[in-house]
């Protein structure tokens, strides 16, 4: 087997597991702290890419990386405060279905804003360089997008083990109602929670646009996969989302070597297996959310 | 040999002990209270008896088959019937049917999916027979969810007494309530007392205990603090003791 | 047996839609397809409102009917009976085995669990060609008239006949659905929606009444797959796919999920608003989407859950 196709596939594997990580550790901040599966994450995804894309020609590459997705949160405190909120404590059921619906909704103003075709966006010049002819799809770009969200996670696992309302958040996941007794405002908290995940969601959005192109249906693409990574670390254990994203992304990646046509279905393999031998996942604690 | 014998039995929750090293055993026909100030372990202790989770030590065995490690459900077949301290009901649906439903199960039609005019005929005696003895007959067809705090715990009483318990565990029976619901109650357990079911119940109320318990055992932070009768455990210096440290 | 009025009301309404349909500007095929969809919605609800397990991935075996039936048409034999059978086979095993998986998952991680696996057989029918022609869809089969011995119903180009055919499999499943739900083993599945550890501290096994529930579910999911495959002449990889599944479930909570005719009365609505915003803008899917959020933040309880309500109010 030619070691380059490998080295290929797996590497995009990497990139496209970083993309999950992102995701999914939105994703399962939310849903740890709220009980809320929010199907509107991909759509968020999708509007940071965009935002960046229409801001870039006025403030540049570089601001528009952190501008974007602080808007996208924005966007989603506003939907949290508005809708999201009047569901918490209810049948999780009735969660889904709203954000099911704002998938819906995101996914067709973004085609009416920006068109339905994909438009490019590209990084700049400078990063777009391959850093070797043998390693033609090692681009700058790509390693600077694995920086990138190196430096979220870490930022993230930082915030939340040394900042007040990190510890907070953590502690809400595990004991809500002690931790509202304890005085801390819980819908603030909340919200707060809500808008890191979308503002994760955000800059997933804007690194995915560089790396490949926008479509409107960019983020619901990534959204199942960003499901099992999440079932596959175990739900409630961020690190193990970590770990599922990467996973599940390089699992794919490598599949695409041998056997392309099936390096979709190799993620839902991987999750049966995982339900089968160790049903709370990879990381999950048991009796946790189960 | 006892109905229920439990041995030794120790629970941690990590570094936690919450239940250290009680003993207990209770023959047929006899109503225990098990009492002791808050967080002495006793609903803890309930539940391993009940089999909510598997005790860290020591054994538990019903009318002589060992029980330590079997799920509820299970226990359940074997004759152990039990209440919580929140009302376990379901919410929606009549007394009738909910009592009707555990009459169904325990009659071991749970998987049918017709019923023959006679089987319907002796299943309703049934939920009848239970609603006499529990006096909710009269509001059989009201939603147990609207009912008062008292009628729903007799109406959970109602569906511990359809699977023909051997042993009705009651975990704090009056939590919660005033004192005419509280009477009631009271009065109920007394009656199933009267029937000849065996009961051991968790209670609060110092009163109720008093009123109703043949012999009572004391937890004190996870471990048995004294045993006895009612006038035994009355003029107990330990309990007292107990007792008045918390409150003071 | 006493007539119950609901029965009867919704019997004469069904078995004379050929007739009224035309005059409220509706066709046949929209009726077939409300039937065929109303029955989806209901085998649904007997997992999500009649045991209260949220499954979010029904679709996919509305899709392994449907596929299992084109299947069945197109390399086995001319056969409708037989279609529909193959097509009610391979969802229902799908579903037992995957059922058998999931069924100690509770809550959000249960939706979870089931939304992604019903992606899989998503991405088989989109991958797997030269099987089940990709993203076109099954093709290359059409339903065949049934032949009852006496006399032969040609349901293959009658469309009324169509209707009333696709009516008698509806009657047929949701008069079955009924009479489990008021049998001893459908209070079972109430128990549990209801309290899941008084259930169980009646000495319920909950995970195995839940796997029959979502088994039975299932079955009948798929048998509405089936009959959509038939009245399309074709089956969609986008059945499968999990958006189609948060259809189901809104037709549900639409109609009313604590009521059995709910989904049906959801199916209607949400068949014709689709139908005609469709054909009047190019972004009906945000209206769908506005819909959803509409029916959770005021109707939660649904249309018949609403007006009930109200007349108690």
């Amino acid at each position: 087997m030619d070691t380059q196709l490998i080295l290929f596939n797996g590497f995009n594997g990497l990139i496209v597991g970083a993309f999950y990580v992102l995701m999914a550790l939105g994703l399962s901040l939310i849903l740890n702290l709220s009980g809320v599966i929010n199907f509107a994450h991909g759509g968020f995804l999708a509007v940071g890419g965009y935002l960046a894309y229409t801001l870039t020609p006025y403030i540049g590459f570089w601001p528009s990386l952190l501008v974007a997705p602080t808007l996208t949160a924005i966007l989603g405190v506003v939907i949290e405060r508005t809708m999201v909120r009047r569901l918490y404590g209810r049948d999780p059921l009735y969660s889904l279905l709203l954000t099911f619906g704002l998938a819906f909704i995101f996914e067709d103003m973004t085609r009416a804003i920006w068109g339905a075709q994909g438009v490019p966006f590209a990084p700049p010049e400078y990063l777009s360089q391959p850093i070797s002819l043998d390693l033609f799809f090692v681009t700058y770009y790509r390693l600077f997008m694995m920086a990138v969200v190196f430096i979220a996670v870490l930022a993230l696992f930082m915030f939340l083990r040394y900042t007040r309302i990190g510890v907070r958040i953590r502690a809400g996941t595990l004991d809500l109602e002690t931790v509202s007794a304890l005085g801390v405002n819980v819908r603030a908290l909340r919200t707060l929670n809500f808008a890191v995940g979308i503002f994760l969601a955000g800059l997933a959005g804007v690194l995915a646009g560089g790396n490949l192109s926008l479509e409107p249906t960019m983020g619901a693409n990534v959204l199942m996969p960003s499901f099992v990574a999440i079932i596959v670390g175990g739900v409630g254990s961020l690190p193990g989302t970590l770990v599922g994203g990467l996973l599940i992304g390089v699992a794919a990646g490598l599949t695409s070597v041998w056997f392309p046509s099936a390096s979709e279905a190799v993620i839902y393999v991987i999750m049966a297996v995982v339900l089968l031998v160790r049903p709370r996942g990879l990381m999950g604690e048991e009796g946790v959310m189960t | 040999m006892s109905l229920l014998d439990v041995n030794n039995v120790t629970k941690a929750f990590g570094s936690l002990v919450a239940v250290r090293n009680v003993s207990l055993s209770i023959e047929p026909g006899e109503l225990r209270a098990i009492i002791g100030p808050n967080g002495a372990g006793k609903t803890t202790f309930f539940n391993l008896i009940s089999g909510l989770f598997p005790p860290t030590e020591g054994t538990i065995s019903f009318d002589g088959t060992d029980v330590t490690q079997l799920p509820p459900q299970r226990r359940v077949v074997l004759g152990m019937a039990r209440t919580f301290q929140i009302t376990e009901i379901f919410p929606e649906l009549s007394i009738a049917e909910n009592v009707r439903i555990g009459v169904e199960v325990a009659g071991g039609y749970r998987l049918r999916p017709w019923i023959r005019k006679a089987e319907n005929a002796a299943i309703q005696e049934r939920v009848a027979e239970i609603l006499e003895l529990t006096q909710l007959a009269a509001k059989a067809g009201r939603t147990v969810g609207e009912l008062s705090h008292g009628d729903q715990r007799a109406a959970e009483i109602s569906m511990a007494l359809t699977l023909k318990p051997r042993i009705l565990l009651l975990d704090e029976p009056t939590a919660g309530m005033g004192d005419q619901e509280t009477y009631e109650v009271t009065a109920l357990i007394k009656r199933l007392h009267r029937e000849g079911y065996t009961i051991a119940l968790i209670e609060h109320d110092m009163r109720v205990v008093f009123n109703l318990a043949d012999r009572i055992l004391v937890l004190d932070q996870g471990s048995p603090l004294a045993q006895g009768t009612p006038q035994e455990i009355s003029t107990n210096e330990a309990v007292q003791a107990a007792y008045l440290g918390k409150t003071a | 047996m006493k007539l119950r009025p609901d029965i009867v009301g919704i019997s004469l309404i069904l078995v004379l839609a050929p007739f009224w349909l035309p005059l409220v500007h509706g066709y046949e095929a929209l009726g077939t397809r409300v039937l065929v969809l109303g029955l989806a919605a209901m085998s649904l609800n007997f997992l999500l409102g009649f045991t209260g397990v949220l499954s979010f991935g029904h679709a996919a075996y509305f899709g392994l009917g449907a596929y299992g039936c084109g299947f069945a048409l197109k390399y086995l034999a001319p056969s409708t009976p037989l279609a529909i059978l193959c097509g009610m086979l391979l969802g229902t095993i799908a579903g037992a085995l995957l059922g058998a998986l999931i069924v100690r998952r509770r809550g959000v991680y249960f939706a979870m669990v089931t939304i992604a696996f019903g992606q899989v057989f998503y991405f088989i029918a989109f991958r797997w060609n030269t099987l089940t022609g990709g993203d076109d869809g099954l093709r290359g089969f059409s339903r065949q008239p049934i032949d009852l011995g006496f006399t032969t119903i040609n349901i293959a180009d009658n469309l009324t006949a169509l209707y009333y055919f696709v009516l008698v499999c509806f009657a047929i499943a949701v008069g079955l659905m009924g009479l489990l739900l008021r049998s001893p083993f459908g209070r079972t599945l109430l128990a549990i929606r209801e309290n899941e550890r008084r259930a169980r501290f009646l000495g319920l096994p909950i995970e195995q009444h839940i796997w029959l529930s979502f088994v039975i579910s299932c079955a009948f999911m798929s048998m509405a797959g089936a009959l959509y495959a038939l009245l399309n002449n074709f089956a969609d990889p986008k059945g499968l796919h999990y958006t189609q599944s948060g259809d189901f479930v809104i037709m549900a909570v639409l109609g009313g999920m604590r009521s059995f005719w709910g989904p049906l009365l959801g199916a209607a609505v949400f068949v014709v608003l689709q139908d005609s915003l469709s054909s009047m803008t190019t972004n009906w899917q945000s209206w769908i989407g506005v819909m959803f959020v509409i029916v959770v933040l005021f109707f939660p309880r649904g249309l018949l859950g609403f007006l009930r309500r109200k007349s108690q109010a």
